[in-house]
């Protein structure tokens, strides 16, 4: 009886180990394999969710436009991008999981077997229009980035490409994804255009349009080329819009709502560049851009750059306090102000300079609320006028679409860089002037060090010009 | 294996059979007649063993052919007795010299301490539950040389158990605990964003599950050869705990101990306020109203002034009691001072006010008791302990068996099993965090505010009645929070609560089969289900909320050894005795987190059905893993004074890559008693030990291969991405290379001890998910990769400066230095940060510099060491700072100590323990953020030249922050000189208005390294007073004895640098020392305890 015990106690001990082992260690809540749609679906929401944010830890472009000054803490008024590692979170969110994911599901794609080939192809096709659009974003930020050796594994250290010939290469992906795009692409969970392969070659042919555009001061003839291939191609009406669509509830809500209602703050005031430059024109849009505004109907702005009260000044508007505002990336309205500018430069993209800019400011007032006749009567105005406004044809496209780009904080302040213009002045703590772009995160100087220090031979400043910002 | 089994069966009845024994039995007294407690007996040449019970009885089976006793006492020289035919034989030892003191080690060998080639430091669980501690390894503190303890101040934190530096870069570098041969968790499930300082609560380390109460005594091994049995996680060093058992051949003996603790907030360690200035800032151009800096506010009959309620500064208007303004009570419709005005005022109980005094209950009760063939011990501990904040909690309930049975003489059956069940309520909210009020009482506050109003008026209403509402600022809701809700509201609506249930125990066989051999099975298990359940209200300034994490854990471990122990040679000159083992260990853990979503339907219910939108995709995580061992030990002896010992293990780990998952790892050392072959006058022991030591290690649970997240599914769409961490199947094992040298020198009859080691230690190869550039597609890798390494001393000095009469002086110093360097990392990188805190600073593991170092921005001195300043648009001057991060402290402090004293007369023990660290720095986000807001004492009151700080430059007031500023070329650029320092251009002389140039001494323009301060303290740790009514009272009753103590813990900080914290003060334990944000105070203790014994 006791020897049994004993016995059954060392049979236990050696029984254990006869285990093979190798079945040990396998992770049962986080699957090796995910539908395709499940990482395009993630890489969709977190690249709108980032255009969106107002979390001054995250998305501070709406301030760089001055179309937005802060209260209390106008750190990042100040160009202040260290601290909050406002430059990392761009990098992090744009490589790590908005190109990653996208990455990763073109190999399931390949292997669906439930998918024609010119589905495959046409699902190739839009993740390439939504890569291009991300790679543009980061070289518009920070110039020069990793590129022929990113989002590979194995090379822990991925060298700088040229931003020029990151743009280049993109480009002529974005081209092959235009053709590609003739077969509807039958993508399930396609949460932007519904897997509707013509809506997504509009977006690409808008894209296309926009890059033009932004090369135009530094490489005419290409831009010239781009312009008129893809204008006949791109959006042509609201409806069009590059944006998703946000719910009411958490945590599918736009990230605007839970800054400026949810997290119970009172962060963002408008800035008086901003307010000033629309109560000068007697904007029709102030009562949709802003609350809290004077008696009078005039907004009123804080001082960008420094502290400002609260109650006194005007307060982004009512639309963006609702949880389901949609986020915007690529609009319409965007697109006329871009086929003026091509008019200008002597591109043959339909219509005139004249007739775009005022497509682009009425598609703005009416999208925002108003009417047609506000919008007519706005254009009346001598000021407004694009015959008559004041300022050069690229100071008169300039003002309008940066006014016209509110909500879309980024391509706000891009057309600044692009055009030098509406006069932005520096910034009234630090007096700096707009910040030019992103300098690399902290921690590309620790993990990735020989390689960046190559890039940035000729420094890493936030006065430093991306290629195509000739002026 | 049938066969293998059947083998061992046959094998077992034949000797079983064979063999046969007796039992002797005796009393083992000292010089004076009383009875030696708890001394060892062992027949020599075996394991076969007992210790003496509280009357100096034991009693023995002694297998047949054994012709020696040998009986040792602490303090005490060694005897040896030849035995007769009789069955009694009794004992007297003499203090002094010693020689044979027993230890345990790893695996739980009980083994002669001379023999060991390495160092060892016992810690008995008297010294422990002296003073006792809700959690018992903050007792060890300056006891144990190289062990490097950080307390947590909060209620029940984690403690950090470090020994002989940090060798992992990225995993847990916490010593391994063992308790009666079974290896628990110390896990640490604080997450990284509490570890951090992003918020969160410290749910403390895993092992203080054990009770004080049942602690024998502590055993640490220190370096890679003492703990090389026990495989990959003894890397760090093992605490090894032996709980008390029965005695044999004992009447049955019941012990009471009941004690009461009292503990109140050290005020050394809080924030010291500034008392002339109320809220807001006053320089702000237009941004309050009134040109004296108030608000304006109507409540219908007028506009009145209003305080600037909704800050969270104290850069306000100066107090002045005439004045009459709306306060943050006015604007509640629920108090009578609603709508009227206040007297501009400071307060009367400031944020200190907040701490409550604590109180601890903790009794226990035990009995024990054996006769000749068995023991046994059964105890229960109740811990009951209310925190130093409002509604805080824990309660400890701990049953504990142990016992022992010889089925036969040879065949004996023994085991431990203690059943814990902990549960807080309320533990305090961590880092920078609304549920952590020292976020605003040491950063962002209103000195006017008054504690006892807050809490009038949250036990009212119940309600958030905040001192920091919208007030004027928002009309339309003024009572709405600000940034910050009424703490009492939050301590008593927004709190957590948490249970583990933890079962750990053993059954252990042993079969002595010859006298030389005996094999031990063993099954131990250590589990554990936990729930963690945290909760926001309706009404807080953050979303109502509800979550839980539950989290079940299991460890089995079998263990098969045998042992050998064989004399060889004329007069047994030779001695050997050793193992052959095999340990199995499986660990399961299972996890899920769910969170309620978009806040809570019905207030005040706290279930994940009540969430307001559908619950978010829960976070979960089970694995289980395997790791298969085989070790064994030979140890030889030469004539007493020569000893090797030579170990080897291999695992097979689950964790690696199926066809590269087995190591090898050996240990050596050598013990010389040179003090048998020399004799020096005055020395009675000598002894220089070495050893050697590798030991290899495995990898984290799933870390090989390449999963998805899964998202909450956004209308309708499932969501999946890629997990941050890059996996990486062909990783191998990380091994650990240790030498180690020691002196153990004893003189003047063991009167003063000396024990010296040093030591070197590098872990190569590392598994570490390195952090990489975000544009490889992940922001981390695994990757074996790295090399650090410590090199060290440690000292422990024993003393009895006197022992005259009835009067006894032990005094014992311990200390040690450990430098720690981080030598290589991955591929060409020469930094990996391991963590940003906020403010900006970096905790980082730098090449050429100690594991640890902070890095953030430093000030421009010139050569001569002056901090350089220049103008600012704003006025007055600021300090100039780089504008890349620079190394600017370190965590690792430069040496620890500790000097304990035990005086005794007669009766009366008194004792007293200062607790020494110097050196280490840490990051201070309150001073960060909280010089810059005016809150504290030195933002106000007179400067040098006799006006107030705070008044206008031009009416004698302002702040002068001297430093010097920098020569510049006629161009206007900066001159610095060949090795870089700034160039002096002139002494700074201006005065800057105190709002702006306090702002530079915080966070808008400080340099980081302003925040850096030093973390050295000494502390009176301990001091206790014991009296032990004398026996002869007890004579004719049924009371054995009664010990009353008076006790103190942390009762003095006799030196700090840290002006308004405990330097010792932190988050969580574990990687991210040396931030602190939202720190607590240190708490002073004092208590009462009474034990009876029966």
């Amino acid at each position: 009886m006791k020897k049994i015990l004993f016995l059954s106690l060392i049979v236990f001990v050696l029984g254990a180990c006869t285990e093979n082992i190798s079945d040990y260690n396998t992770d049962t809540k986080n699957p090796e394999v995910v539908p395709a749609s499940a990482l395009i679906g993630n890489a969709t929401v977190s690249l709108f969710d980032f255009m969106a944010e107002p979390n001054v830890n995250v998305n501070n472009f709406r301030l760089y436009a001055q179309h937005w000054a802060q209260t209390t803490y106008p750190d990042e008024s100040n160009y202040e991008l260290v601290e909050r590692n406002v430059n990392g979170s761009a990098w992090n969110r744009m490589y790590a999981t908005v190109l990653r994911d996208l990455k990763d599901a073109k190999p399931l794609i390949d292997a669906d077997k439930f998918l024609t080939d010119g589905e495959k192809a046409a699902q190739h096709a839009i993740i390439t229009v939504m890569e291009t659009f991300v790679y543009s974003f980061l070289v518009d930020c920070f110039g020069d980035i990793p590129y022929s050796e990113a989002l590979n594994s194995d090379i822990a250290t991925p060298s700088y490409d040229g931003a020029a010939g990151i743009y280049a290469d993109i480009i002529t992906k974005l081209d092959g994804a235009i053709s590609a795009l003739s077969t509807q692409s039958g993508m399930d969970g396609d949460l932007v255009y519904g897997g509707d392969s013509d809506a997504w070659k509009m977006a690409a042919n808008s894209l296309k349009l926009k890059l033009a555009i932004r090369l135009a001061d530094t490489n005419n003839a290409t831009a010239k080329t781009m312009a008129e291939a893809a204008a006949s191609g791109v959006f042509a009406s609201s409806a069009n819009d590059f944006k998703l669509g946000y719910y009411g509830s958490t945590p599918n809500t736009n990230p605007l709502w839970e800054q400026l209602i949810q997290s119970g703050r009172s962060d963002f005031v408008a800035a008086n560049t901003f307010a000033d430059a629309l109560n000068s024109v007697n904007d029709p849009r102030i009562p949709y851009f802003f609350k809290n505004n004077a008696a009078d109907g005039t907004a009123v702005g804080g001082v960008y750059g420094t502290s400002n009260g609260f109650p006194a000044n005007s307060q982004p508007g009512y639309l963006l306090e609702d949880p389901t505002w949609p986020g915007k990336i690529m609009s319409y309205t965007e697109v006329c102000f871009l086929l003026a500018d091509a008019n200008e430069r002597g591109y043959s993209v339909g219509g005139t300079a004249a007739d775009w800019y005022n497509a682009g400011v009425t598609n703005s007032i009416m999208e925002w609320g108003g009417s047609a006749d506000d919008a007519t009567a706005y254009l009346a105005q001598a000021d407004v006028n694009y015959g008559t406004a004041a300022g050069t044809w690229k100071q008169k496209i300039a003002f309008q679409k940066w006014i016209a780009l509110y909500d879309m904080g980024f391509e706000a302040w891009t057309t600044y860089r692009l055009y030098d213009w509406p006069n932005l002045p520096p910034a009234e703590d630090s007096q700096r002037p707009v910040i030019k772009r992103y300098t690399y995160p902290v921690t590309e100087y620790s993990v990735n060090g020989a390689s960046v220090e190559a890039a940035t031979a000729g420094g890493d400043d936030i006065q430093g010009k991306i290629f195509w910002d000739a002026n | 294996m049938k066969k293998l089994s059947l083998l061992l069966f046959m094998f077992l009845l034949v000797l079983g059979s064979t063999w046969a024994q007796r039992t002797v039995s005796g009393v083992l007294t000292d010089d004076t007649g009383a009875p030696l407690i708890g001394a060892n007996v062992l027949v020599k040449d075996t394991n076969v063993g007992t210790i003496s019970d509280l009357d100096g009885k034991y009693q023995l089976a002694v297998p047949a052919g054994a012709a020696t006793l040998i009986f040792s006492y602490t303090g005490f020289a060694s005897k040896e007795l030849t035995l007769g035919d009789g069955n009694v034989y009794n004992m007297t030892l003499s203090e002094g010299v010693t020689l044979a003191d027993v230890v345990v080690t790893a695996l739980g060998v009980k083994r002669e301490k001379k023999s060991l080639g390495y160092a060892t430091q016992e810690v008995t669980g008297d010294e422990v539950t002296r003073v006792k501690d809700v959690n018992f390894i903050n007792s060890l503190s300056g006891k144990v040389a190289g062990v490097d303890i950080k307390r947590s101040t909060q209620m029940g934190g984690s403690t950090n158990v470090v020994i002989r530096g940090a060798k992992s870069l990225y995993g847990s570098s916490q010593a391994l605990f063992v308790v009666d041969g079974t290896p628990i968790s110390n896990a640490i499930s604080n997450s990284s964003s509490q570890q951090t300082g992003r918020g969160g609560y410290d749910y403390g380390n895993a092992a203080m599950d054990i009770n004080p109460e049942d602690i024998e005594t502590i055993t640490v091994l220190r370096g890679a050869a003492a703990t090389a049995l026990y495989g990959s996680r003894a890397a760090n060093g093992v605490i090894l705990v032996t709980t008390k058992k029965g005695t044999r051949n004992k009447d049955l003996g019941v012990t009471v101990s009941s004690g009461v603790t009292v503990s109140n907030a050290d005020k050394s360690t809080l924030p010291r306020y500034q008392q002339q200035y109320g809220a807001g800032y006053t320089t702000i151009q237009g941004w309050y109203p009134e040109e004296n800096g108030f608000e304006y506010f109507d409540f219908g009959d007028g506009v009145q002034l209003s305080a600037n309620v909704y800050e969270d500064a104290s850069f306000g208007p100066e107090f002045d009691a005439n004045k009459m303004v709306y306060t943050w009570e006015s604007f509640y419709p629920e108090l009578d001072t609603y709508g009227k005005l206040q007297p501009y005022v400071g307060s009367e109980n400031d944020a200190t006010t907040f701490y409550e005094t604590g109180i601890t209950y903790n009794n226990s009760f035990s009995i024990d008791g054996g006769s000749d063939k068995s023991q046994f011990r059964l105890s229960y501990t109740n811990f009951d302990m209310k925190g130093n904040l409002p509604n805080s909690s824990i309660k400890k309930n701990t049953v504990a068996f142990s016992g022992g049975y010889d089925i036969t003489p040879k065949f004996k059956a023994t085991s431990s099993i203690s059943v814990v069940n902990t549960a807080a309520n309320g533990r305090y909210g961590t880092g920078y965090d609304n549920r952590n009020p020292n976020q605003s009482f040491r950063q962002w506050y209103q000195v006017s505010t008054d504690f006892a109003k807050q809490k009038e008026a949250y036990d009212l209403t119940g309600k958030n009645l905040s001192w920091n509402p919208y007030g004027p600022l928002d009309p339309s809701s003024p009572t709405k929070p600000h940034y910050f809700d009424n703490y009492y509201f939050n301590r008593y609506e927004n709190f957590q609560n948490d249970e583990r249930n933890r079962v750990i125990g053993n059954v252990t066989l042993n079969y002595d089969f010859t006298s030389w051999m005996s094999l031990m099975g063993r099954v131990s298990m250590d589990r554990f289900g936990e729930i963690q359940e945290e909760r926001i209200a309706a009404g807080s300034i953050d979303v109502p909320k509800y979550d839980r994490y539950n989290k079940d854990f299991s460890e089995m471990n079998y263990d098969l050894i045998a042992s050998f122990n064989k004399y060889f040679g004329a007069d047994d000159i030779v001695s050997f005795d050793g193992n052959l083992g095999l340990n199995i260990r499986r660990t399961t853990l299972s996890s899920i987190f769910a969170a309620t979503n978009g806040g809570l339907v019905v207030p005040k219910v706290y279930s994940l059905a009540n969430s307001a939108n559908p619950v978010a995709a829960p976070t979960e995580s089970a694995y289980k893993i395997a790791t298969n061992g085989y070790f064994g030990r030979a140890s030889f002896g030469y004539d007493n004074f020569l000893y090797l010992d030579l170990t080897g293990r291999y695992d097979i780990s689950s964790t690696l890559p199926a066809d590269n998952n087995a190591y090898f790892y050996p240990s050596a050392s050598l013990s010389l008693l040179f003090s048998e072959l020399l004799n020096i006058d005055g020395l009675s022991f000598g002894k220089l030990r070495f050893n050697y030591a590798e030991v290899g290690n495995d990898a984290p649970a799933l870390s090989l291969l390449n999963t998805f997240d899964l998202g909450t599914a956004f209308g309708g769409l499932a969501l999946a991405s890629a997990s941050n961490t890059e996996k990486n199947a062909n990783l191998l094992p990380e091994s650990t290379v240790s030498l180690e040298a020691g002196v153990e020198l004893r003189f003047a009859k063991d009167r003063l001890g000396l024990d010296v080691s040093v030591y070197k230690s590098n872990t190569f190869d590392q598994i570490i998910p390195v952090a990489v550039t975000g544009a490889t597609g992940s922001l981390f890798k695994y990757v074996n990769a790295g090399n650090i390494q410590n090199q060290g001393i440690e000292v422990a000095l024993n003393t009895t400066p006197v022992k005259s009469g009835d009067f006894t002086w032990n005094s014992n110093i311990t200390w040690s230095k450990n430098q720690n360097e981080v030598i290589e990392l991955y591929g060409d990188q020469t930094n990996i940060q391991l963590t940003g805190v906020q403010g900006g600073v970096t905790i980082n593991a730098a090449i050429g510099e100690p594991y640890g170092a902070l890095k953030g921005t430093n000030f421009v001195y010139t050569a001569d060491g002056e901090k350089v300043v220049y103008p600012h648009w704003n006025g007055g001057m600021r300090w100039r700072k780089t504008s890349t991060p620079e190394v600017i402290g370190n965590v690792n402090p430069d040496w620890k100590g500790g000097w304990s004293n035990a005086f005794t007369y007669k009766n009366v023990t008194a004792s007293f323990l200062i607790d020494v660290q110097m050196g280490g720095d840490f990051f201070s986000l309150d001073t960060w953020y909280g010089y810059a807001t005016g809150i504290y004492d030195f933002t106000a009151g007179v400067n040098e030249k006799g006006g107030q700080v705070r008044d206008a430059v031009d009416a004698d007031g302002g702040l002068l922050i001297g430093g010097v500023t920098q020569a510049s070329d006629a161009d206007g650029n900066l001159l610095f000189d060949a090795d870089g320092f700034a160039v002096k251009d002139a002494d700074n002389d201006i005065y800057g208005y105190a709002q702006d140039v306090y702002s530079s001494f915080g966070y808008v323009y400080a340099p980081n390294a302003y925040h850096v301060h030093d973390a050295s303290y000494v502390k009176l740790r301990e001091a206790a007073l014991t009296y032990s009514l004398p026996s002869n009272l007890f004579k004719n009753n049924f009371i054995a004895g009664i010990d009353v103590s008076v006790m103190g813990r942390n009762l003095w900080i006799i030196y700090k640098n840290s002006e308004y914290s405990d330097p010792e003060a932190g988050l969580s334990a574990g990687r991210f020392l040396g931030n602190q944000s939202g720190a607590y105070p240190a708490v002073k203790e004092m208590g009462l305890n009474l034990k009876v014994r029966f």
